[in-house]
């Protein structure tokens, strides 16, 4: 399920089926060139990772908009912020809670949030549209899969 | 001798020629308007388009998993989106090609995806199953058996279309 009227209409009246919720957590920068680049790169990945997960699962997990933060926050206050995320996401009383994140300075603060961080190797820099990029993303997908599959 | 010979007065040369050059404005002013009204009717049918998925030499009696790209357009959203389908060939030697989205909640059915259960599709999201021709297993979630995709073979290919939905067994 995504976060659309079509989704969320049919996510109310099947709440007790969707017992997992994605929540992809995205850095963002808002100045400099080469981190802009690449950062938003990266953020179009998430994005895709994200969505072919939800295809994949799309009547069991329910993927949340993504949640954005500056690259440069302090990660204490930024994981007290995505902790008011997951108390409002557990009124739903879902199961298991992921978070899809390249940024590998969330992996410590995992105790504190109630879920799983599930860390990918980002690709530094490429193409989203071309074959390899595809490739190497539905290689991801299918392990991300797994990994949650085993959570099930 | 004049009078014999000029069958055409002057004045019916006149209303044939008004009539004539009439016809032609008229024509001309009423010809882009019927094909104004009559253009829903010409447009081929974009959603209907089948699309070229695989030889029919590759395919088996086991089902094999198929993915191909199809232009998606949502009001003024245009995107590519992959479509997938698991075809195999019949006892009947005629080809069956189904969508994989389970019908309970929409999560992607794999063909053997359980080895408890071969010989079936499995769902991973709530444990959903079907038969090898797509109908579901009663008793468990999925209410309805697998869509059907709309299909032709057109010189040894298989073209794809949309998927049929099946009511309920």
């Amino acid at each position: 399920m995504q976060w659309s009227k079509k989704d969320m209409e049919q996510y109310i009246g099947a709440k007790e089926y969707v017992d997992t919720v994605l929540i992809p957590l995205m850095p963002v920068v808002l100045a400099g060139n080469e981190e802009l680049v690449k950062q938003a790169f990266q953020g179009e990945l998430l994005n895709r990772f994200s969505q072919e997960v939800e295809v994949q699962f799309k009547g069991r997990i329910y993927l949340s908009p993504i949640y954005t933060y500056l690259a440069s926050a302090n990660k204490i206050s930024e994981a007290e912020r995505l902790k008011t995320w997951v108390d409002g996401i557990k009124e739903n009383e879902p199961k298991h809670i992921f978070f899809f994140t390249f940024d590998p300075q969330w992996k410590k603060h995992e105790k504190n949030l109630d879920g799983t961080i599930i860390w990918i190797p980002a690709i530094q820099t490429g193409d989203i549209h071309s074959q390899e990029t595809k490739d190497l993303l539905k290689q991801q997908t299918s392990q991300l899969t797994e990994l949650i599959l085993s959570y099930w | 001798m004049s009078e014999k010979k000029q069958q055409v007065s002057r004045r019916q040369f006149l209303n044939y020629t008004l009539t004539g050059v009439g016809g032609f404005m008229a024509a001309g002013m009423l010809t882009p308007m019927i094909r104004m009204a009559v253009d829903p009717v010409l447009q081929p049918k974009k959603s209907g388009d089948l699309v070229a998925v695989v030889e029919v030499d590759k395919l088996t009696t086991e089902p094999q998993r198929f993915d191909w790209e199809i232009d998606q357009v949502d009001a003024w959203y245009e995107s590519k989106v992959t479509k997938t389908a698991w075809v195999f060939i019949q006892e009947d030697d005629s080809i069956l090609a189904l969508s994989p989205i389970c019908t309970h909640l929409g999560c992607t059915v794999s063909w053997e995806g359980n080895e408890e259960y071969p010989n079936q599709y499995y769902c991973p999201c709530h444990g959903g199953r079907y038969y090898k021709n797509g109908v579901n297993v009663p008793g468990l979630p999925p209410p309805a058996p697998l869509a059907v995709y709309d299909q032709d073979v057109k010189d040894g290919t298989l073209y794809l279309g949309k998927a049929i939905s099946r009511k309920g067994a």
